[in-house]
């Protein structure tokens, strides 16, 4: 089981001191924040997209790329990566960048987005916000699994004899989850590839969860992925701790009192019991995280929010020292207690090489010489099959190219 | 024997509330119609002032407290609804609306709605044609044709003269109660995690399915 921290990127006022930081500032935490999860022995860091304040995060891969630099074995993800608004061409090559300079530590989460501004700003339709979600996904799918794709859909230019490079590393594709507070055609989406579901759980009470990943197990088993129990499942949670609670809920309460997403509604406490925000002892954090087990089954991801609504950074690293040293331990071995043996872990690279070539050497894309011709003469690489690649690729092939086109 | 699901939403502010009172003289009739033809009623009352702060944190947060999404849950199943608010300032009450806000858009279509209101004066009482009315239209819904306002001299002896106020609530509860024993909407109720439109209908229809 992988247990990490996801941020949403916000530069929000520390209502404790009035004060708010500056980009520069926020950004530069943000990384030593990254690099500490690390170093406490956390498994995965996961980082949002947006592209208005009071959020920094614009630009993912730019940033994990530099964690991935400072890093060793941190899992670098994204929470979400918008399916939506970005071109599912640059997805494709960005995240394969990404996957070789990280050495295989990349994977991404797919969303649609929750700013509606963000539609226009580069050039859709909100309104179409999910037939683009998939269809810019069945694209960004063949694209790193298909040396050379032709391609014609609605919402970006048609592609003929198109190659997006690099070449996924190992010709193993990042892994993806694709996240989902509320959309069920989301975790159809995940299901109907065999990718994992993160639900983004924080915002919304254990029955909602419950019954988008039941959904989702239920559909993986119907596309003949695995059983329900072996779907790949991903949670969010968020989490204040001090080793008393009673500390925990006097120092965090102004925040959560004050902050954008949680202020002014309801009590801290009939928040904490209505979704999954807990504020208290580590070991009240470990009981509740254990819980999430009762109404998703046994599941892969677990990511904390842990720095958002304007906590200082020495506070975020005290609760990242308290993740690592009292809480996740415990988790990593109770959660493993009553595992079943089939259940599988959260795919890495590795395990994906693994299971792609057993023991064979992965291959590894060479560019054939330049012939200035990429169209009549399969793949431009020369160490694949040509047309080999293109008919293992999607289930859907050509037939689904012209459909899409004649829509 | 049939039984048909009526919801009553009432957004009246104080205890007791007239726009309550009006709500309840509605659905008796409604029900008292409906029982003539053989069909019995289940009712479920809401009181929006006891929603109020959960309807505030929805707007907020967007997601619904357990007892404001029990009442979602209940006008999404319903096959007939009685939505009664006092006029404020020529209009519905905030919390009315802010209730209407937090359902789902999809919710109401085919939904028979019988709207009543309360205000001081019978001035008022074209709010319901020119505000609450579009509302219901604009979500798909069925308002009936008569909206029936009480003015604070309805409750008296004289009224606007023209109809009494027993009389005008009869009448909508009529129109009200013969599309409710029509509708077979809260048979209809889907469920979004049944999904509908599994992912080979999204593709467009290669899976298979």
């Amino acid at each position: 089981m992988q247990f990490g921290i996801f941020t949403v990127s916000d530069i929000t006022q520390d209502p404790t001191t009035g004060r708010t930081p500056s980009e520069a500032e926020r950004i530069q935490a943000t990384l030593t924040i990254a690099k500490h999860a690390e170093e406490v022995g956390l498994d995965v860091f996961a980082l949002g997209e947006h592209h208005n304040p009071p959020f920094w995060s614009s630009s993912p891969t730019t940033t994990l790329a530099y964690i991935a630099g400072q890093t060793s074995t941190l899992q670098l993800s994204t929470a979400t990566t918008l399916i939506t608004t970005n071109d599912p061409v640059k997805l494709a090559e960005d995240y394969a960048m990404l996957q070789h300079v990280s050495g295989g530590r990349a994977d991404l989460m797919l969303g649609r987005g929750n700013t509606g501004p963000v539609y226009p700003w580069f050039g859709k339709d909100i309104r179409q916000g999910l037939p683009i979600a998939i269809e810019s996904y069945e694209l960004l799918h063949r694209l790193w699994r298909e040396d050379v794709v032709d391609w014609e859909g609605k919402f970006r230019t048609p592609l003929q004899g198109f190659t997006s490079t690099p070449r996924p590393l190992d010709d193993v594709p990042p892994f993806v989850w694709h996240g989902s507070i509320r959309t069920p055609e989301v975790a159809e989406q995940a299901a109907y590839y065999g990718d994992g579901f993160f639900a983004n759980h924080i915002f919304w009470p254990a029955s909602h969860t419950a019954r988008m990943i039941a959904l989702y197990r239920q559909r993986y088993e119907h596309h003949g992925h695995g059983t329900a129990a072996q779907a790949i499942v991903g949670l969010g949670g968020q989490v204040f701790m001090r080793k008393n609670s009673q500390d925990a809920v006097n120092e965090f309460r102004p925040y959560f009192d004050n902050a954008p997403v949680y202020g002014h509604g309801p009590s801290m406490e009939d928040f904490t019991q209505q979704t999954p925000l807990t504020v208290g002892s580590p070991q009240e954090v470990i009981d509740r995280t254990l819980g999430f087990r009762d109404y998703v089954g046994d599941y892969q991801r677990q990511l904390w929010l842990i720095d958002h609504a304007g906590l200082p950074l020495k506070t975020v690293l005290e609760q990242l020292d308290l993740l690592g040293e009292e809480v996740v331990p415990v988790l990593r071995r109770e959660f493993a207690k009553d595992r079943p043996a089939d259940v599988p872990d959260a795919p890495t690279h590795a395990s994906l090489v693994a299971a792609k070539y057993g023991d064979a050497a992965p291959r590894q894309a060479t560019p054939r010489a330049n012939r200035g011709d990429n169209l009549t003469a399969g793949s431009p690489y020369q160490d694949a099959e040509p047309v080999a690649a293109a008919a293992s690729g999607s289930s859907f092939g050509p037939a689904a190219t012209r459909t899409a086109g004649a829509r | 024997m049939t039984t048909k699901k009526l919801v009553i939403v009432s957004s009246g502010l104080s205890t007791p509330s007239s726009t309550r009172q009006l709500a309840d003289r509605l659905v008796s009739d409604a029900a008292g119609l409906l029982g003539e033809r053989g069909i019995e009623v289940e009712v479920k009352v809401f009181e929006l002032r006891d929603l109020a702060h959960d309807i505030t944190n929805h707007l907020l947060l967007g997601f619904a407290p357990p007892k404001l999404q029990a009442a979602l849950d209940a006008v999404a199943a319903a096959d007939g609804l009685i939505a009664v608010t006092p006029i404020f300032t020529t209009s519905y009450a905030g919390l009315f609306k802010s209730f209407i806000d937090v359902i789902d858009p999809d919710a109401l279509t085919d939904l028979p709605v019988l709207i009543g209101a309360t205000g001081g004066t019978p001035r008022h009482s074209l709010a319901i044609d020119y505000a609450i009315r579009p509302l219901f239209t604009y979500l798909h819904a069925i308002p009936v044709t008569t909206g029936v306002f009480a003015a604070t001299g309805d409750w008296g002896d004289g009224g606007d003269g023209v109809r009494s106020l027993p009389d005008r609530i009869f009448r909508g509860a009529k129109e009200f109660a013969d599309l409710v024993e029509r509708t077979d909407r809260s048979d209809r109720v889907s469920d979004p995690f049944s999904l509908d439109r599994p992912m080979g209908h999204l593709l467009g229809g290669l899976a298979g399915e």
